[in-house]
C-alpha cells in the first residue's frame, strides 16, 4: 500500500533531552528527510508554523484545549533544548514539511468525557462512594505534554512511575548513571555516529518493551493503543503522499512499535511487529470527538521543573539549558555561573575556589568510578567548597540555575488564549462590557450578580489586569463597593503573560496568589495578600496563604507584624461570611497569632523610643478591638493577662503603659480603685516628667467624649486631682494639659461644664432622665428608617 | 585494646589494624602519592563493607556515604578538609579513622583551645639548646603540623574554631603554599606529597573565634549531619542512657521508651523548626539541642525520678531538664520554649502532663 521506495527513519528521543535533541539534529541534518513527523497533536497544526516566527522564544506550550470549556486542556511544553522543537525549527526553516502524529486532542477529550460519564454512572451506582472526577486531559505520560491540573499545589504521586515515562533514564540508571542525560552525553561521545545510536535505542526499548508487564490501567492502556495505531497510520499516510525519507520523532518508548509499520519493511527493521494498517484503522475508527482549539502560550522553566507536578517534567530545566548551549568544558563553566551567582548574591567565591570546585567535581566522579562528573557530583562540590558546607545557598543555586528562571514570549499574532475567551465570557454574563472610557459602578454585594462582578475584578486585580480600582474602605462589613472601570489596550497583552496561569479567570488568580505567596518575603506581605485573595473569592488560594500564613507567623521574631495580620483576620472570622469564607482555617492561624502575640508583646515593648511606641500604641488599641471582636473568653483572658503584665513592667513607654490600664480598666479586668492607684504612681513627681506626660496620654487618648459621659472614668480622675496636694498640682498640671489639650475644645468644654455641676454628665443628662417616660408611638415611627438603614425588608418582620 | 588494657582507648590504626592490612591486600584500585590505601578503600575502611576475600570492614561511621566520599576526595585532591556539626556528631571519630587509613598515623593532633599558641602550629625552640647554641636544626622543636608536612602525612586540628584567630591565621600558608617558612634558619620547609590537614570544629556554638573568610576560602566543608530519622535517634539515647546508668549505678527502672521518644521528638521539632507530622512551623531556639543534650536530659530526668520520685521516668522529672536545655538565653529562648508549649505540646495528645510541668517551671 505504500511506496516501496520509502525510508522510514525512527529516532527514539528522550523528551526535554538535550543530548537527544543535539543527535537528532546531526541526523537529521545527514538524513535530510523530506517529511517529519512529530509526536504531538495533530490538533496543533494550524499554530505551528509559528514556532519559527521571530519573536518565538522557548519555552513556550503548544496549548490544545476546548474551547467551550477551558478547564479541559492540555500544555505541549517546549524549551529550546527539546528535541521536538529542534526539530519543528529545523524543519521549518529548511521547508521541510512537519507534521503532528499523535493521537489528536479531539479525540481524548471525547475519550476522556466517556470515561467521566462512565465514573460517574459507577459513581452514582454505588451510593455514598466518592466520584473520582478526572480533570482536562489527566493523562501527562511519556509524551511531553501536562494536563491542567485545578489544584495550584502539585499533586504528590502516589505510586513509582511507570518506566515509559523515561524509559531512558531507566537505562542510565542500569549503567550507573543518575542521570539520563549524563548517559546519553557519554554514550554520544563514545559512540560519535548519531544514526547507529538511535538504532541502538530503537534495539534497547525493543528489548524492554517486551520485558515489561502491560500497563494495569485499562483506560491508559486502551489510550496507548490508540495513540500508537494513530501514529502508525500517519505515517502510512505520508508515505502514500510519495514521502522518499521519513523522519519520525518519538518518544523512545514508542519506537519499537512505529518502526516496522511500513509494509514489506518488517522484516529489515528491528522492533517490535505492528499491527496491520486495517487494524489500526479498525481501532482507530468512531472514536468520539470535541471541538479543540490550539494555541501558544509562554512557559517558564519553573513550571518545566518536575517538581511543578508535571509528569514528563524535567528536574533541572536550567542544567539541561547548560548542557544545550555549552557542550563543552561543563563542569568549569557550571561551577564559573555557580560563582558569578554567588557573588551577585554577597557570598564569597573567589576563581581560586572555582578551581577546587572543579577539582573536587572530578575527584568524586573518579572516586565513584563515573567517567564525567554530573550534576550530583557538582553540587556537591559547590556545597563543599563555595558553601562552606551550608545547604542555603544551593537553595539559591537550585532555584536560579538549575530549575532557571527563563520565560517564553510567544509573537502577539499568535491565536487568543482562553483566557481572554473565559473573561470575555464572564464579562457578557455579568452585563459587564469592557469600555475604554471610564464609568463608575456602583455593586451591591447582596445581589448574586453585583457579587460576581466585584470577584471577577478583584480577580483580574491580583492578575495586575487593574480594569476597575475601587475607591470605598476596605472591610467586610460593607455591602456596597464602587468601582471605577476603564478598560485599556494593554490589557490585552497582560492576559496573554497571565495566560501562563491559566485558563480560566478563577484559576490563573489562584495560580498567580499562590506563587505570589510563596515569594512573600515576610509577614506583612502576606498580610497584603489576604485581602485580595478573600475579597476576590478563592478559597484554594485563601487555604494556601492562610497556610503560609501560618508557617510565617511561626518564625517569624517580629511581633509588630503579627499584629499587623490579626485584626484583618478577626474581622474575617467574626463577619466574614458576606462572601461565604472558610472560616475554620482562619479560625487556626488566629488563635496561633494571639497565642504568639501574647508571649512575645512584653519583650517585644521594651525601650521603644517615643516614635516606636506610638506605633506600638496604635497596634494594642488595634489588637484589643481584634480580640473584642474574636469574643473568645480564652483569648480575652490571656490578652488581659498580657496587657496586666505589659503595665507593670518597669522599663515600658508610659504611652504603652497607659493604654494598657485603661483597656484593663474598660474591660473591667482592672478595679477602680486599683486604676486609680496605677494612675497616682505613674503621675507620682518622683517620675520622669515625660515618661509620666506619655502615661497619662496613653491612658487618655481619644478619649474626650467617653470621660465627659463615663462616669466611672470621670470619678476616677476627679478623685486623683481631688487627692493631690496644691504643689504637687501644680507640678503636674503641664502634663495633664499636654493631654488634654488634644481633646476637642467642645470637649473641653463640656468637662469644663461637668467640672463645675460638680461632676454630673451634662447635656444627655436629660436624655437618660426622659428614658422613664418612653413614648411608644414615637418611637414607632423611627422603626422604618432604622429598618432601611440596616438593609431589613420592610415586611420580614425581623 | 586486648594487649593492653590499661589503655582505655587504643589509636584507630591500632585497634584496627587487621582491617587496614585486608584492605591494602585486596586494594588494587591507584593511590594517591603517599597514600596507604586508594580513595576507594579508605572509604570502605570508614563505611564497612565486605571485601572480596570475604573479609568484613566494620563500619565505623553510619550515616550518609557520600558525605564520606566527598570528605575523601578532598583529601585526594590536596585541599585541606574541615569537618562541621554539632557535638556529638562524630567529627573527631571520623577525622581520626580517615587520618588512620590514609597515612596509618592518627597521632599528629593539634588540640584546638583557646591558650593554643603559633608554636602549636609551626615549631617551638628547645630553649636550653637554643640560649646555648643559637638558633639550629637541633634546637627546633616541630609541631605536629610541621612533622606531617615533612613526612607527608595527615595533620589533624580539633576544635579549630576555639583557636584565636591569628593562631589560625598561621595555617594560611600552610595549606595555600604547603610550605612553612622558619625566617630564624632562613630556611624553608616544604611539605611532602601526602600532606593534608583534617580540622574540626562545631557548627552551632561557633567556637570562640569565628573562622577567617581567608581560612574559609582554602577549606573543603563538610557538614556531619544529626541523625537522620527519629527512630535512630530515640535508639542512639536509649542505648547511651543504658550505658550511663550502669555506670553511674543509677537505682530504679530504665526509661521507658515513651518518655525517651518524647524527649527526642522535643529536641528534633524545635531542631527542625517544624513538628514531626510537617504540618506547624516553630522558632529554633538558640540552644544546640544535640543528641548529646537529650541524653542528658533523660538522664538527670532518671536520677531526679530514682532519688526523690517513685523510680520510674514522668513527665515533671524531665520538665526542668528540658526547660534547662532549650532556654539557653534568657529571652528569645524563653519565647520559643513557651510557644511551642502554647502552640505544640498543649495541643498534643497524651502530653498534658508534660505541657503542665513545663509550665510549672517556666
Amino acid at each position: 500500500m505504500s511506496a516501496p521506495a520509502t525510508e522510514l527513519h525512527v529516532f527514539g528521543i528522550r523528551h526535554h533531552g538535550p543530548g537527544s535533541a543535539r543527535s537528532l539534529l546531526a541526523a537529521l541534518k545527514g538524513l535530510k528527510p523530506d517529511c517529519i513527523l512529530i509526536e504531538g497533536p495533530p490538533d496543533g497544526a494550524e499554530a505551528l508554523p509559528l514556532a519559527a516566527h521571530e519573536k518565538m522564544e522557548p519555552p513556550v506550550a503548544l496549548l490544545v484545549y476546548a474551547p467551550d470549556e477551558p478547564r479541559r486542556a492540555v500544555f505541549y511544553p517546549y524549551a529550546v533544548f527539546s528535541p521536538e522543537w529542534q526539530a519543528i525549527r529545523w524543519g521549518l526553516v529548511n521547508s521541510v514539511p512537519v507534521r503532528f502524529m499523535d493521537l489528536p486532542v479531539a479525540h481524548r477529550f471525547g475519550l476522556d468525557k466517556e470515561a467521566e460519564a462512565r465514573a460517574k454512572a459507577e459513581a452514582e451506582a454505588e451510593a455514598g462512594a466518592k466520584a473520582a472526577q478526572v480533570e482536562g486531559g489527566g493523562m501527562a505520560e511519556g509524551c511531553g505534554e501536562e494536563a491542567v491540573e485545578p489544584e495550584p499545589e502539585p499533586k504528590p504521586k502516589p505510586k513509582q512511575p511507570h518506566p515509559r515515562q523515561d524509559p531512558l533514564r531507566w537505562l542510565a540508571e542500569a549503567a550507573g548513571y543518575n542521570d539520563g542525560e549524563r548517559w546519553w552525553e557519554h554514550l554520544v561521545e563514545s559512540r560519535r555516529d548519531s544514526r547507529d545510536l538511535f538504532a541502538a535505542i530503537l534495539e534497547a526499548m525493543t528489548a524492554l518493551r517486551k520485558e515489561l508487564p502491560p500497563l494495569e490501567d485499562p483506560d491508559e492502556a486502551r489510550e496507548e493503543v490508540l495513540r500508537e495505531a494513530h501514529m502508525r497510520a500517519v505515517i502510512r499516510g505520508a508515505a502514500r503522499e510519495g514521502a522518499a525519507r521519513i523522519a519520525v520523532v518519538c518518544g523512545a518508548w514508542h519506537a519499537p512499535v512505529l518502526a516496522g509499520c511500513l509494509a514489506g519493511r518488517r522484516e529489515a527493521d528491528a522492533g517490535l511487529p505492528a499491527p496491520s494498517a486495517r487494524d489500526d484503522a479498525a481501532a482507530l475508527k468512531g472514536l468520539p470527538r470535541t471541538k479543540v482549539a490550539a494555541t501558544w502560550i509562554p512557559w517558564t522553566y519553573g513550571r518545566l521543573a518536575a517538581e511543578s507536578g508535571y509528569g514528563a517534567g524535567v528536574i533541572s530545566p536550567g542544567w539541561y539549558h547548560h548542557l544545550w548551549t555549552h557542550p563543552t568544558r561543563l563542569s568549569e563553566r557550571w561551577l564559573t555561573r555557580v560563582a558569578k551567582l554567588l557573588r551577585k548574591e554577597d557570598l564569597d567565591a573567589s576563581a581560586a575556589q572555582t578551581i577546587e570546585a572543579v577539582r573536587l567535581t572530578e575527584a568524586l566522579a573518579a572516586i565513584r568510578g563515573r567517567p564525567l562528573p554530573g550534576l550530583e557530583e557538582l553540587n556537591e562540590a559547590c556545597r563543599t567548597v563555595f558553601c562552606f558546607g551550608s545547604s542555603l545557598p544551593l537553595g539559591i543555586i537550585r532555584e536560579r540555575l538549575i530549575i532557571g528562571e527563563e520565560l517564553g514570549r510567544i509573537p502577539e499574532t499568535a491565536p487568543t488564549v482562553p483566557l481572554q475567551q473565559d473573561l470575555a465570557r464572564e464579562q457578557k454574563r455579568l452585563r459587564l462590557p469592557p469600555k475604554a472610557l471610564a464609568e463608575s459602578k456602583e455593586l451591591d454585594l447582596r445581589e448574586a450578580n453585583d457579587l460576581d462582578r466585584s470577584r471577577l475584578l478583584h480577580r483580574l486585580d491580583l492578575l495586575s489586569l487593574p480594569w476597575g480600582s475601587t475607591e470605598r474602605a476596605r472591610g467586610k462589613g460593607t455591602f456596597k463597593e464602587i468601582w471605577r472601570l476603564e478598560w485599556k489596550p494593554e490589557f490585552a497583552i497582560a492576559l496573554i503573560d497571565a495566560s501562563r496561569w491559566g485558563n480560566t479567570v478563577s484559576e490563573a488568580a489562584s495560580a498567580r496568589v499562590c506563587d505570589l505567596a510563596g515569594r512573600a518575603p515576610d509577614l506583612p506581605a502576606l498580610t497584603g495578600l489576604i485581602d485580595g485573595v478573600l475579597l476576590a473569592d478563592l478559597p484554594e488560594a485563601a487555604a494556601h496563604v492562610m497556610r503560609k500564613l501560618q508557617d510565617q507567623a511561626a518564625v517569624t521574631s517580629d511581633v509588630a507584624h503579627l499584629m499587623d495580620a490579626l485584626p484583618p483576620l478577626a474581622g474575617v472570622l467574626r463577619y466574614g461570611n458576606v462572601r461565604r469564607t472558610d472560616t475554620e482555617l482562619i479560625g487556626q492561624v488566629v488563635s496561633g497569632l494571639v497565642a504568639r502575640i501574647c508571649i512575645g508583646l512584653v519583650p517585644a515593648c521594651g525601650s521603644l523610643n517615643d516614635e516606636a511606641a506610638a506605633g506600638m500604641h496604635e497596634r494594642i488599641g488595634r489588637v484589643h478591638e481584634a480580640m473584642v471582636l474574636l469574643q473568645s473568653r480564652d483569648y480575652a483572658a490571656s490578652w488581659q493577662a498580657t496587657l496586666a503584665r505589659l503595665a507593670g513592667v518597669p522599663n515600658v513607654h508610659g504611652l504603652i503603659a497607659g493604654r494598657c490600664v485603661r483597656l484593663l480598666l474598660d474591660a473591667r479586668a482592672l478595679a477602680a480603685g486599683e486604676a486609680g492607684s496605677r494612675l497616682s504612681l505613674a503621675l507620682s513627681t518622683a517620675n520622669e516628667p515625660a515618661q509620666a506626660a506619655a502615661w497619662i496620654e496613653g491612658f487618655l487618648k481619644d478619649s474626650g467624649a467617653i470621660l465627659i459621659h463615663d462616669d466611672g472614668l470621670w470619678a476616677l480622675l476627679d478623685e486623683w486631682v481631688g487627692g493631690l496636694k496644691p504643689d504637687a498640682f501644680v507640678q503636674v498640671l503641664p502634663l495633664l494639659r499636654r493631654t488634654f489639650g488634644t481633646f476637642a475644645a467642645a470637649e473641653r468644654r463640656m468637662m469644663g461644664e461637668r467640672a463645675r455641676q460638680g461632676g454630673r454628665p451634662p447635656a444627655l443628662a436629660g436624655a437618660a432622665a426622659a428614658a422613664g417616660e418612653l413614648d411608644a408611638a414615637r418611637a414607632e415611627a423611627v422603626l422604618p428608617l432604622v429598618r432601611s438603614l440596616l438593609g431589613l425588608e420592610a415586611g420580614d418582620g425581623r | 585494646m586486648p594487649e593492653n588494657t590499661e589503655i582505655l582507648r587504643a589509636a584507630s590504626e591500632v585497634q584496627y589494624a587487621e582491617e587496614l592490612s585486608a584492605l591494602a591486600k585486596a586494594d588494587t584500585k591507584p593511590r594517591p602519592p603517599q597514600w596507604k590505601l586508594s580513595p576507594w578503600a579508605v572509604s570502605t575502611f570508614v563505611l564497612g563493607g565486605k571485601l572480596d576475600s570475604g573479609f568484613e570492614v566494620s563500619p565505623k561511621y553510619i550515616g550518609n556515604r557520600r558525605l564520606i566520599e566527598i570528605a575523601v576526595a578532598t583529601l585526594a585532591t590536596d585541599r585541606a578538609l574541615l569537618l562541621l556539626g554539632l557535638p556529638g556528631t562524630a567529627k573527631t571519630w571520623v577525622a581520626e579513622h580517615l587520618a588512620a587509613a590514609i597515612c596509618g598515623d592518627s597521632s599528629l593532633l593539634v588540640q584546638g583551645t583557646a591558650g593554643t599558641a603559633e608554636e602549636a602550629v609551626r615549631y617551638g625552640w628547645n630553649y636550653a639548646l637554643l640560649l646555648a647554641k643559637g638558633p639550629s636544626q637541633a634546637a627546633l622543636v616541630p609541631s605536629p603540623v610541621m612533622r606531617a608536612m615533612r613526612e607527608g602525612k595527615i595533620a589533624r586540628i580539633e576544635e579549630l574554631t576555639r583557636i584565636p584567630s591569628e593562631v589560625q591565621d598561621a595555617l594560611i600558608t600552610i595549606l595555600s603554599e604547603k610550605t612553612l617558612q622558619v625566617p630564624e634558619l632562613n630556611e624553608q620547609i616544604q611539605a611532602r606529597k601526602g600532606f593534608n590537614v583534617i580540622a574540626t570544629a562545631n557548627d552551632r556554638d561557633r567556637g570562640v573565634n569565628e573562622l577567617s573568610s581567608a581560612l574559609k576560602r582554602r577549606v573543603n566543608t563538610v557538614v556531619l549531619p544529626l541523625p537522620d530519622t527519629a527512630e535512630e535517634e530515640v535508639d542512639i539515647v536509649q542505648r547511651r542512657v543504658a550505658q550511663l546508668g550502669r555506670a553511674l549505678e543509677l537505682p530504679g527502672e530504665a526509661p521507658a521508651l515513651e518518655e525517651v521518644r518524647r524527649v527526642v521528638t522535643v529536641f528534633r521539632e524545635l531542631r527542625e523548626g517544624k513538628t514531626s507530622d510537617g504540618k506547624t512551623k516553630l522558632k529554633s531556639p538558640s540552644s544546640t539541642l544535640s543528641t548529646a543534650e537529650a541524653i542528658s536530659v533523660v538522664n538527670s530526668g532518671l536520677a531526679l525520678a530514682a532519688h526523690f520520685g517513685d523510680g520510674r521516668l514522668r513527665a515533671r522529672d524531665m520538665a526542668s531538664g528540658l526547660t534547662g536545655a532549650v532556654v539557653k538565653d534568657p529571652v528569645q529562648d524563653r519565647i520559643v520554649w513557651q510557644e511551642y508549649l502554647e502552640t505544640v505540646v498543649k495541643e498534643r495528645d497524651g502530653w498534658k502532663d508534660l505541657y503542665r510541668s513545663c509550665r510549672e517551671v517556666l
